[in-house]
């Protein structure tokens, strides 16, 4: 054991955990969607949403974070509940299949790249750190094909359940999913075919210094967010789980915590082909109009700057409380005061962030002094700048990907359900060939323009 | 006479569905935006907190009328109970101690589990001493019995919460008690 720790220097293990911390991500995004998902939902439908569970703390009472707790209680009654089984299912792969949508959750964002490559100087060498945690040439394939692995869950959890409503949701997924992993993939190509790479980072590279593939391929955007949407198997095409026709689709004989794998390997679906398409069509960790190059050379402006942009957000989002503060007290709801005690709190932090932001924007604008050496002919930076770097990237991706989840949602709680008909002569007959013309087209107009 | 009602047929854009599927995401989003960042003008209510507007004409639970010295308007006539469609309201008569007035009321109950707040019985009262303007339209008990409202339920209210009505006034602890209680006395002599 102490062989293999100390085989390598201690900031290769530095990185290598970091690279297991960023297989969380889409976890951690799950804990963002639920309560996105439900609010956003409910703001929709001109409800409130999910705002009553509280946690009481000492001063400012009934803590209710903006109806937060109430996933936190659903989260701990699924973990907490019993888990049953019906009798006569297949007792090994019925265990088995929530397992897998689950899992293929911590695989999928190992090609997604998370920032630029680190470059930075490091004891008098230079040091050079994907942004991905496996930096593969074969990237996007690799994603696709961990994220068809999924409808064995599906599939395996239709058939162990031994009921007609899950096997015949079983059988839809696949369907859904394995048509539309061809409009997926195909869609996909025209992008490949101009920056004639499959490696995430090249793609992402290309569309900095060129174009985003949402101006290069918009056709192709289109093509793929539909496809993505319907692979995912979330509405308008969620005949999988039509509770008018099968009760819940092929999870319909799962309770507790074996539902809740299903239901987070669903989210989690979400955020990563969210991920995916913004890597692939929003420029992914790039900067809109800013190179890596420019932010580098001031990277205390831009941190300064970025300080700003959240100092704004946080005194939008005070702004927000005010207001709303102000009307609750003209109102005669019995509750107003523990409201305005519990609102009180979020002023109260909300205040202290947009000082620490504000003093840490001034602090990076004066003090940041980024130590340049120049090895080989190349400008290199120390591990101040590319982490600061790094930073920026990985917010403009998260923000880049949080507005995709969010279209996710939307679409769910605005178009009706598709007859399961419908979905296939659409995937096969129009987004199909639609990518395929354009994937012509894009060729011929590459090969004339004299591209690669 | 079977009505058939047509309707316009698509044109092709509409059946492209794909803008038809924009301008639905639009309406949400507009709705959406107002829940973040209008978020008092939901029109849903936080229910227990905060309670809906009731009007003065809907029939909620009953209460009974009081004359100018505090007992009921009730003359036990009956015809509340007559007019009942659910049978609930429960009425025993007994001699009044006023010579003016040749019954009382011994029992007045009205089963609000089996009422069905139709309001027929205020409708039927001839002396208006039945009425469901109360407002109160949540009941909650622990027994069935308590559901069952008794006389000494049905007449302790207060003329503070009907300011703008004119025989509630009349009431005991009402604004124009006085006034009415001296016509009142006048008629015994």
């Amino acid at each position: 054991m102490i062989e293999i720790i100390n085989s390598r220097p201690w900031i290769e293990w530095l990185i290598t955990i970091a690279k297991f911390a960023f297989c969380f991500v889409p976890v951690l995004y799950i804990l963002l969607l639920i309560p996105m998902e439900r609010r956003g939902a409910g703001f929709m439908q001109d409800r409130q949403g999910p705002n009553r569970s509280y946690i009481k703390i000492p001063f400012f009472g009934k803590i209710r974070l903006l109806g937060y707790v109430q996933n936190m209680c659903d989260g701990a009654k699924l973990f907490f509940k019993e888990q049953f089984t019906p009798s006569g299912v297949n007792k090994f792969l019925y265990n088995l299949a929530p397992a897998i949508p689950f899992a293929i959750v911590f695989l999928s964002p190992c090609v997604i790249p998370w920032f630029g490559p680190m470059v930075f100087e490091w004891g008098g060498s230079v040091v050079r750190v994907s942004g991905s945690i496996l930096d593969s040439e074969i990237g996007v394939l690799l994603l696709f094909g961990f994220s068809s692995l999924s409808a064995y869950g599906a599939v395996l959890a239709g058939w162990a359940s031994k009921s007609k409503y899950s096997f015949l949701g079983a059988l839809r997924t696949s369907a859904t999913t394995i048509s539309y992993e061809v409009c997926l993939g195909l869609s996909l190509m025209g992008v490949l075919l101009l920056v004639g790479s499959f490696n995430l980072t090249d793609i992402v590279s290309w569309q900095e210094h060129h174009v985003w593939g949402i101006v290069a391929q918009p056709i192709a955007f289109v093509c793929f967010l539909i496809a993505s949407i319907a692979e995912t198997g979330r509405a308008p095409f969620d005949v999988a789980e039509g509770e008018p026709e099968l009760v819940a689709g092929y999870h319909t004989e799962y309770g507790a915590m074996q539902f809740g794998l299903f239901y987070m390997g669903e989210y989690s679906h979400i955020c990563i082909n969210s991920f995916l398409i913004s890597t692939l069509f929003l420029g992914g960790y790039a900067v809109p109009f800013v190179t890596t190059e420019t932010i580098q050379a001031h990277m205390g402006g831009s941190l300064s700057i970025l300080c700003g942009v959240l100092a704004f957000l946080v005194l939008a989002f005070l702004h927000l409380l005010y207001r709303y503060s102000r009307k609750l007290k003209k109102t005669n709801l019995t509750h107003k005061n523990v409201v305005l005690r519990e609102y009180l709190l979020y002023k109260i932090c909300g205040w202290v962030a947009v000082l620490v932001l504000i003093a840490g924007g001034l602090c990076a604008w004066f003090l940041f002094n980024p130590s340049v050496s120049f090895i080989g002919g190349e400008t290199v930076y120390g591990i101040g700048t590319a982490l600061g770097t790094a930073l920026i990237h990985l917010l403009v991706l998260v923000v880049k990907s949080v507005a995709f989840c969010w279209v996710w949602i939307w679409v769910r709680w605005t178009l009706p359900r598709f007859r399961y008909d419908h979905i296939m002569h659409l995937g096969w007959k129009i987004i199909l060939n639609i990518a395929l013309v354009n994937l012509v087209v894009t060729a011929i107009v590459a090969k004339l323009v004299g591209g690669n | 006479m079977a009505r058939v009602v047509r309707h316009k047929d698509m044109n092709w854009l509409e059946r492209l569905y794909i803008f038809e599927a924009c301008r639905g995401l639009w309406t949400t989003l507009k709705h959406a935006a107002r829940g973040l960042f209008r978020y008092e003008q939901l029109p849903t209510i936080s229910y227990p907190e905060g309670q809906p507007e009731i009007w003065n004409s809907y029939r909620a639970k009953h209460r009974l009328m009081l004359r100018p010295d505090g007992t009921p308007r009730c003359v036990a006539c009956g015809m509340c109970a007559a007019a009942c469609p659910a049978k609930c309201i429960f009425i025993e008569a007994t001699q009044s101690d006023d010579p003016r007035i040749e019954k009382r009321v011994m029992r007045f109950d009205i089963d609000h589990l089996t009422c069905v707040f139709c309001g027929l019985c205020a409708e039927a009262c001839p002396v208006d001493a039945l009425r469901m303007d109360t407002k109160v339209v949540s009941f909650e008990h622990r027994t069935r019995e308590e559901f069952v409202a008794s006389l000494y339920d049905l007449t302790s209210w207060d003329p503070k919460d009907y300011p703008d009505d004119a025989l509630s006034q009349e009431a005991p602890g009402g604004t124009r008690n006085a006034e009415a209680r001296k016509i009142w006395g006048m008629e015994v002599k």
